[in-house]
């Protein structure tokens, strides 16, 4: 589903954030990231969302060789990826509704054919009732629940998760990890970067630890 | 029903607040350009009414003979000329214009009074030419030379063609404006455009990273510019037209505001010319906001 092998990434002339890095995410799976603050876990999942080129290194996604296929391939890529991103990214002139909205509205599906779906995710994030809220007017923990009812509301193939429990309360988080687990049931590749080790403890995983820019070694959590 | 759904889709991008000063600038453009515009209209009628009023016509002259006496001369070479004219062949009309009325026709060069009557005048013969039939000059010429030997031919060929060049170049630098004006227009949209992509610079890397196709994410953008420059066209090209039909009015009740020009005043269906302002200017816009917008995407990974 995802592999990187040697990839190394720095921006621009400054030092390497991602020295030889290399692993591989089996489809179906379910990934933790973790690794201390500036380890580089946003830098390696901007290269997976293809938001940034590596600097060196191969990376193939859904067996597409990045570096050799056309740009015109990407869109469609980037459709079957769901981000959820650290700093959220909502916009602000949308309610809560469109900008989950969003992804199905950018794939063709019309407005009565997603609605009822677009609204059930939201009631299970818990935000049913501020479904036509804008953001600017939602708390931190609620702008990051829109953030991942947006994520995942596609059913993508694959889901990339920034830190997406850190602004909420154990409780929720742990409801949002089921809804994680839930869409990996049904067949969704999963990779949660995360400094929260109680979210890591929780059900049948795989950690990738980072630590300096460098993959370190971890088993299985519960093989 | 499905497009009351459709509607209630909000567009990705806010509506803008601030782009006042580009709604300004493109009315002030479509003005400009609907002014060039009648300019163009004006020149193209003018040079039609001075063709249409000269061409019909011939005038021959018949000159004072150099010897002998005056007047006897003059009256039988012009009877003569007059009896040519009438047997040519494409030539419907004949009319010899009196003394009196040559006498006025020369009055502001030369004065009124004794001076006058005593100055040997030329004779002019007015005809007019059936429209659309040519008439052979030569021959003309040629049966004058015998029955009226002071007599001469002008078809004002020589003065036609001086007032057609001229309103060709007013035309021509009237369309040369316009075409100015498109460019300045599209550069300001491809401006506006660049500044609304680093306004919305976010947005557009969202949904770029969402997966929408560049053209999803510009035609959210040149639809905003084909609608503002479209209605600014709008202002500006009713602005003109306003212009225009007052001039008209002034001219309608006497007043000339420029003596020495061609009338301003420009028919309903000249008028409906300027639709083509906002229809322009909108395109203008769009294009500009779509290939700007699709070029600006190309530079994102
Ligand atoms: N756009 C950028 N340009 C230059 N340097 C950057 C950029 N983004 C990140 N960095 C640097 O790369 C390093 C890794 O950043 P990154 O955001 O990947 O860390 P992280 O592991 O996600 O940290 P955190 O847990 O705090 O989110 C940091 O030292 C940071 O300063
Ligand atoms: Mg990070």
């Amino acid at each position: 589903m995802v592999r990187f092998e040697n990839v190394g990434m720095r921006y621009g002339p400054g030092p390497e954030i991602l020295r030889d890095v290399s692993f591989a995410l089996e489809a179906g799976s379910f990934t933790f990231l973790t690794g201390p603050s500036g380890a580089g876990k946003t830098t390696l999942l901007k290269l997976m969302y293809l938001a940034e080129p590596p600097s060196r290194g191969l990376i193939t996604l859904f067996g597409t060789d990045l570096a050799t296929a056309s740009r015109r391939l990407f869109p469609a890529l980037r459709r079957r990826i769901g981000v959820v991103f650290q700093d959220f990214r909502l916009l602000d002139h949308l309610s809560a509704f469109d900008n989950v909205a969003l992804p199905l509205r950018l794939s063709g599906a019309r407005m009565e054919d997603f609605r009822q779906d677009v609204e059930e995710i939201l009631t299970w994030v818990g935000l049913g009732p501020r479904m036509h809220a804008k953001p600017p007017t939602l708390s931190g923990g609620e702008q990051q629940r829109v953030a991942i009812a947006r994520a995942v509301v596609a059913r993508p193939d694959l889901l990339i998760a920034d830190e997406p429990t850190g602004n909420v309360d154990p409780d929720m988080g742990q409801r949002l990890l089921r809804l994680f687990f839930e869409l990996n049931r049904l067949g969704t590749t999963v990779l949660i970067a995360t400094h929260d080790r109680g979210l890591i403890a929780t059900g049948q995983s795989q950690e990738l630890r980072l630590v300096d820019g460098r993959l370190v070694a971890m088993p299985m959590v519960r093989p | 029903m499905n497009l009351g759904l459709r509607a209630q889709q909000k567009s990705v991008l806010p509506r803008e607040a601030g782009a006042a000063s580009l709604d300004v600038v493109i009315a002030i453009m479509a003005f400009l350009a609907a002014l060039s515009l009648c300019a163009v209209l004006i020149a193209q009628r003018t040079a039609q009414d001075w063709r249409r009023g000269l061409a019909g016509k011939l005038t021959v002259q018949v000159l004072p003979p150099a010897r002998g006496p005056v007047q006897p001369a003059l009256a039988r070479e012009t009877a003569a000329a007059v009896q040519v004219l009438k047997t040519t062949r494409g030539i419907f009309s004949v009319h010899e214009l009196s003394e009196a009325k040559t006498e006025r026709l020369v009055e502001p060069w030369l004065g009124k009074g004794a001076l006058v009557a005593d100055l040997p005048l030329p004779r002019l013969i007015d005809a007019s030419v059936v429209p659309g039939r040519h008439v052979d000059l030569v021959a003309l010429r040629h049966r004058l030379k015998t029955a009226a030997p002071d007599g001469y031919v002008d078809d004002h060929r020589h003065w036609l063609a001086r007032l057609s060049r001229l309103a060709d170049t007013i035309m021509w630098s009237a369309y040369g404006v316009l075409g100015l004006i498109a460019i300045a227009t599209a550069a300001t949209a491809a401006f506006a455009t660049r500044a609304g992509l680093s306004a919305h610079h976010d947005i557009v890397e969202l949904l770029h990273q969402m997966g929408a196709h560049g053209g999803f994410i510009a035609s959210a953008f040149d639809r905003h510019y084909l609608r503002t420059a479209f209605f600014a066209s709008l202002v500006g090209a009713v602005l003109a037209a306003i212009v225009f039909a007052a001039a008209g009015g002034l001219e309608y009740v006497g007043l000339k505001p420029m003596p020495f020009l061609p009338p301003l005043a420009l028919s309903m269906s000249q008028l409906t010319w300027l639709v083509l302002i906002p229809v322009f200017g909108g395109a203008i816009a769009w294009a500009t906001a779509r290939l700007s917008v699709l070029a600006a995407l190309r530079n994102i990974y």
